[in-house]
């Protein structure tokens, strides 16, 4: 049941954005080969990855350099979005809105059959909104804590030294919250809901199929090509 | 000469004299007995000696009460171990120096010692023995000859035994916390030389391998919970140390028997010391930190006072140690699950909604 422009692609991702993302699995991909195991060194899969890294120094070695490269990205990505929007050449379509909570409870709604339909979302739905400051605040803790971890006696001189193992328990946990939430929503939310399935392929082409950008999007849809 | 040959001729001959001595109703016990008051009919004379091939002179003296008091005493006859006496006596003349005639003589333990003396060819001080140090000690040194104690029942005897090449080591020992209560106490809790280095398999102290497995051996009491009940010395310091950055660091590295830098590993004994390790409860609260403080500095140059706090000295945190890292913790083991609970639900209620149809 296709609608028109079934077969009509427009661009949705910049070449940064798409960049950013690539860059983002392979980082965020390294740093959970080379910190799961640290965060559970006596299981025997995690010695075995160690091993075939080279042993822990070779892992801990690796673990800095791809945690040092993703806050690189990190702020490389605020710093263009920051600027995008005060050169007014990009829009600030992450920011958070009373309408996003709304939508999320009008979806949840839909979903339990008390609404007809489900809301219409802009350029980004709430799901991707949650997701993206789910992983801004995560970045910026993992960033922090892997810092005050990385150099343990320069931050024990300007802070509290208790906040050294906060930082491990810290970072440990938010590495793993933020691994749960890519597999259970990233991947499977994103990739493998039947409307996608089996994979939403824009972030990486850059491109989208019109009628899905009308049927995911339809208030960005209205914006770009005109209302019904 | 009433006994002849070896070991097993012994044995033959002493359970023909239990059964004779049975069948006769006397003690059994009295039948060795008169064969080594044989041998001390001569030996008794503390002035009999010999003269080596090297001009020195060797005693050939044994007390009798010495003998008799020893675990031995009561099992052995001389001709056990001295079997090469027990025809053309005396010939201890061949011998060069008595170092070699104790060489030839301590082999006689592995007939019955077997076991533990395979052990001890496995020890650096075999491979000392066998480098030709005339130093290195074999069972005899460690043990004595005709004054031989059962080593489980007189601990102190075994480090003092140490003590005879080990002198300087065996002093920070005796002034340890182990130590002192050992020596001056009798504990029998605490260790001895030999419960950490092993009685006759001693290995090579100071390697790589040695350092990175020594948490196992302080781990093996500082693990159990009725030894350590005694003395309200937690049981957690174990895992809290393999659960930090040092103890996994040791571990992995131990597993990988990589060429890492030994310097990075930190092993219980970097911060308590080997043999002078001192109770840090002794000296107080402000004291102990100041000591933590330099312990971490030894290795952390530029750590300051505060950088101790770093770490959870040895406590899993909770409110009242470390209580910024307790709710750190608590924090996440609520926010985890909801979290992906919440996620979870929201995923099958899309599902369902779909499966369900617009």
């Amino acid at each position: 049941m296709r609608e028109a422009g079934a077969t009509e692609y427009v661009v949705r991702f910049s070449f940064w954005a798409r960049f950013q993302h690539a860059t983002v699995i392979l980082l965020f991909g390294a740093l959970l080969v080379t910190g799961m195991p640290q965060k559970w060194p006596y299981l025997d899969a995690s010695r075995w990855v160690i091993d075939s890294l080279g042993g822990i120094f070779a892992v801990r070695w690796l673990h800095r350099a791809a945690g040092i490269a993703l806050s690189g990205l990190f702020a490389a990505h605020l710093a263009g979005a920051v600027t995008g929007v005060v050169t007014r050449r990009s829009q600030p379509s992450m920011l958070l809105a009373r309408k996003d909570f709304r939508d999320a409870v009008d979806n949840l709604r839909y979903y339990v059959g008390r609404a007809e339909t489900p809301p219409r979302f802009g350029r980004f739905d709430y799901r991707q909104k949650f997701e993206y400051w789910g992983l801004i605040f995560g970045a910026a803790i993992m960033a922090l804590s892997g810092f005050i971890l990385y150099f343990p006696i320069f931050f024990s001189r300007v802070l509290p030294a208790e906040l050294i193992p906060a930082a491990k328990v810290m970072h440990s946990n938010e590495a793993l919250l933020a691994f749960l939430i890519v597999l259970i929503w990233h991947m499977a939310g994103a990739h493998l809901t039947p409307e996608s399935f089996p994979m939403d392929t824009s972030i990486f082409t850059g491109k989208i199929r019109k009628d899905k950008l009308r049927r995911e999007h339809a208030l960005e849809y209205d914006e770009r090509f005109g209302g019904q | 000469m009433t006994r002849r040959g070896g070991a097993t001729t012994g044995g033959i001959a002493v359970t023909l004299a239990l059964a004779v001595g049975l069948l006769a109703g006397i003690s059994a016990a009295q039948q060795p007995a008169e064969s080594v008051a044989q041998c001390l009919g001569c030996h008794d004379d503390p002035q009999l000696s010999l003269t080596l091939k090297d001009g020195s002179v060797m005693s050939l003296y044994v007390d009798p009460r010495e003998f008799a008091r020893s675990v031995h005493g009561s099992q052995l006859v001389c001709t056990d171990c001295h079997a090469q006496y027990a025809q053309d006596h005396p010939s201890g003349a061949t011998f060069p120096t008595k170092r070699a005639y104790v060489i030839a003589a301590y082999e006689t333990c592995k007939k019955c010692h077997f076991d533990t003396y395979t052990r001890t060819l496995e020890s650096v001080h075999y491979e000392l023995v066998k480098g030709g140090l005339d130093s290195a000690p074999v069972c005899t040194n460690c043990h004595g000859a005709h004054n031989i104690q059962n080593p489980h029942e007189k601990r102190a005897m075994v480090s003092r035994s140490c003590a005879t090449c080990h002198q300087a080591v065996y002093e920070r020992y005796a002034r340890s916390v182990h130590g002192k209560a050992l020596v001056e106490e009798g504990n029998q809790d605490v260790p001895a030389c030999a419960d950490c280095h092993t009685h006759h398999q001693i290995e090579q102290p100071g390697t790589k391998r040695f350092r990175l497995g020594s948490p196992e051996i302080c781990i093996r009491c500082h693990a159990d919970e009725r030894r350590m009940a005694k003395y309200s010395i937690s049981t957690t310091v174990a895992q809290t140390y393999l659960s930090d950055f040092h103890g996994v660091t040791a571990s992995l590295t131990r597993a990988a028997a990589s060429a890492a830098s030994q310097r990075v590993v930190v092993t219980c004994v970097d911060c308590h010391g080997a043999h002078d390790m001192a109770s840090p409860r002794l000296k107080g609260q402000a004291a102990m930190k100041a000591t933590v403080a330099a312990t971490c500095a030894k290795c952390h140059a530029d750590a300051s006072p505060d950088f101790p706090a770093a770490w959870l000295s040895h406590y899993e945190p909770s409110l009242r140690h470390a209580p910024l890292v307790f709710l750190v913790g608590l924090f996440y083991k609520i926010f985890i699950p909801f979290v992906v609970i919440g996620l979870v639900l929201h995923l099958l209620l899309h599902l369902y909604r779909v499966s369900a149809g617009r």
